[in-house]
């Protein structure tokens, strides 16, 4: 079960250059690397984000490039899960691999019902969102096979196949 | 039923499958200075070697800086990550060419450049723009950099096999120079959108693209990415097999290779595509983005949208563009060819190649750079510049007010100190204009390499079939 409050940002597209802007590219540091989360659209996300939180989102979260910087920093500075209408590619694997957030897909109605600031509770076994704050069930979509097997595992590195 | 080209590179690299998902070989792996450390690092932890050092080849591009080489790098930062590099590669056996290489650029200039991606390979490498090596007739994928580390370790990949998509460009462009593959490109994710290949392998296919260049295909296949898909490639014909040969590492067995294409990697004439979209080049003239990512794109002789009228109904895009808009100081109505610009970038692996800086130089001969606008010329690689100055195009850019700079990725992604200031504008032959992009605050206009020099004399966009 994972339990945080939301940060809501109504719009798609959130890119890898706002969820980490290029020029922290050059540090090596999670630590150091999180602290510039967000910084493209949202300043004070660091300062505001408690462990556990969720960001929810609109379309194609995480999209253009490859650094796998942008879930490691959104991870380092507590934020469990991504609740998103959909996901760029990379981006999802890079959160999954790494075992840094939980890249979850939700439906547009539940997108619509969660408020910035609610709190929620995640069962990934039941695939179910429980808003706390609205008293509301939602669901989400499941994990295939096999990421939910590598989920389990704790990243790429220590799955291992039947 | 038939088999598209994608089906038959996928097939020909199984390895075996893996609760639902596919394990591939992958032929070549590049690597750069910025996603590898973490991946190095990850080796050495778990006292795991590289399993194939020859089938590796790094280079550092993203965080290099692009003036005299032969000062020593201010940012320590860079600096640091830069001899990383240097370290992993000399202790893991890896060919890197480095600052001091004839070879050193853009990681997706040099592979072609030096015979490293060849058609029917599989390659990855930690940069999203991989896509670009598909022009060659290879499935080129971008990964992050845990899968970096899975195929130094493994040289192999665990994928779900992508869809397929075919995207054709029928019939032939009406003005060959100041219509360029960036417009191309430009024009096709305009239409399907930033999501619209989300989860396929596109093959760009039709007579639009056949009549392309080597460097023009690489610039579509680049930009794959910007609509969402996993990879997009073209079937090897001549003008591939032409550049592949005799390269630094063509193989010796060139010859045998071709035939072996020939026969092999194309679609067959009965393969269904998962989804199809078509255009037809005679409709594309010269494109300019005008908002915060590449869908936001229009015809130069157009005005930038209302976001009601760019959405179409969708209330997240017209948000979106009402965004975009603020954030690019822009208002609906306005003609594109009156927006002013502050700095012009031609420049990235999108559009650095040979013929990219020989189209842009061809509108600047005996003009000069506007006063109000800064701009520069960056090479996608040691090679391309070498070639370009053998061709005098320095000094013809230089005569314009243009800076002649080192090869490396530069203000495409404002990691060195080429970075926009915040508020200016620029021209950028970059792939994403997505806020912040070159630099916190800075606002970038995608466009071709013709239309960004033509900008840069003119101060503004312009119709550049006009220069032409």
């Amino acid at each position: 079960m994972m339990v945080g409050k939301v940060i809501k940002y109504e719009r798609d597209n959130i890119d890898t250059d706002v969820i980490l802007p290029g020029t922290y590219l050059k540090l090596h540091n999670y630590d150091e690397i999180a602290k510039h989360a967000m910084e493209g659209i949202d300043p004070d996300f660091h300062s505001r984000v408690k462990k556990g939180d969720f960001i929810v989102a609109g379309k194609n979260f995480g999209c253009g490039s490859s650094r796998e910087h942008a879930p490691i920093a959104l991870s380092h500075c507590g934020i469990s899960g991504v609740l998103a209408l959909s996901f760029a590619r990379i981006f999802y694997r890079n959160s999954v691999d790494g075992a840094f957030l939980l890249p979850i897909e939700i439906e547009e109605e539940t997108y619509k019902k969660i408020s910035d600031g609610d709190e929620l509770e995640i069962n990934t076994e039941k695939n179910e969102i429980r808003n706390v704050t609205k008293n509301e069930i939602y669901s989400m979509k499941p994990f295939s096979e096999i990421v939910s097997k590598i989920i389990a595992a704790g990243g790429l590195f220590k799955y291992k196949p039947d | 039923m038939g088999k598209t080209l994608f089906e038959k590179i996928w097939e020909n690299h199984k390895v075996e499958e893996i609760d639902g998902r596919t394990l591939i070989y992958i032929d070549r792996h590049m690597v750069h200075e910025v996603t590898s450390p973490q991946a190095f690092d990850g080796l050495r932890i778990n006292k795991r070697k590289v399993r194939r050092p020859d089938l590796t080849f790094a280079t550092m591009d993203h965080n290099v800086p692009t003036n005299n080489r032969s000062l020593p790098i201010i940012d320590q930062i860079s600096a640091t990550q830069i001899r990383a590099l240097e370290n992993n590669c000399k202790e893991f056996g890896i060919p890197l060419f480095g600052l001091d290489s004839p070879y050193q650029g853009i990681v997706h200039v040099i592979g072609p450049e030096l015979g490293i991606t060849m058609p029917g390979l599989t390659m990855a490498c930690g940069d999203s723009h991989t896509s670009t090596h598909g022009a060659f007739g290879a499935f080129a994928l971008g990964i992050g950099t845990s899968d970096v580390e899975h195929v130094l370790a493994t040289q192999c990949l665990v994928l779900d096999k992508p869809k397929t998509f075919e995207v054709r460009v029928d019939g032939k462009r009406k003005h060959t120079h100041a219509i360029t593959a960036k417009d191309i490109i430009l024009s096709i994710i305009k239409k399907i959108g930033t999501g619209g290949g989300n989860g396929t392998v596109i093959e760009y296919r039709g007579q639009a693209i056949t009549d392309l260049s080597m460097d023009e295909r690489m610039t579509i296949c680049n930009m794959s990415i910007e609509a969402g898909a996993r990879a997009g490639l073209v079937a090897p014909d001549q003008k591939t097999f032409d550049y592949v040969k005799g390269r630094k590492y063509t193989p010796k067995n060139y010859d045998d290779l071709v035939q072996n294409w020939k026969e092999n990697l194309n679609t067959d004439s009965d393969a269904k595509f998962d989804k199809s979209f078509t255009i037809n080049a005679s409709d594309i003239i010269p494109q300019v983005s005008w908002g915060t990512n590449p869908a936001m794109t229009a015809d130069v002789t157009d005005v930038i949208p209302s976001p009601k009228e760019f959405a179409g109904g969708d209330v997240g895009q017209e948000s979106a563009a009402k965004k975009a808009l603020e954030y690019m100081d822009l208002r609906a109505g306005m003609p594109i060819t009156d927006i002013k610009l502050d700095r012009v970038f031609i420049g990235s692996c999108t559009n650095a190649r040979l013929q990219d800086l020989v189209e842009a130089s061809s509108v600047i001969r005996g003009r000069r750079v506007s006063a109000s606008v800064r701009a520069m010329v960056v090479p996608g690689s040691q090679q391309v510049k070498k070639q370009a100055e053998e061709l005098g195009l320095d000094k013809i850019f230089q005569d314009a007010n243009f800076e002649w700079r080192e090869s490396g990725c530069s203000m495409c992604l404002g990691m060195n100190p080429d970075i926009l200031s915040r508020g200016e504008r620029c021209a950028s032959t970059s792939n994403r204009n997505f806020e912040g992009r070159q630099g916190s605050g800075g606002r970038t206009h995608l466009v071709s390499p013709i239309m960004a020099a033509a900008a840069a004399i003119a101060g503004h966009f312009v119709d550049v079939r006009e220069w032409v």
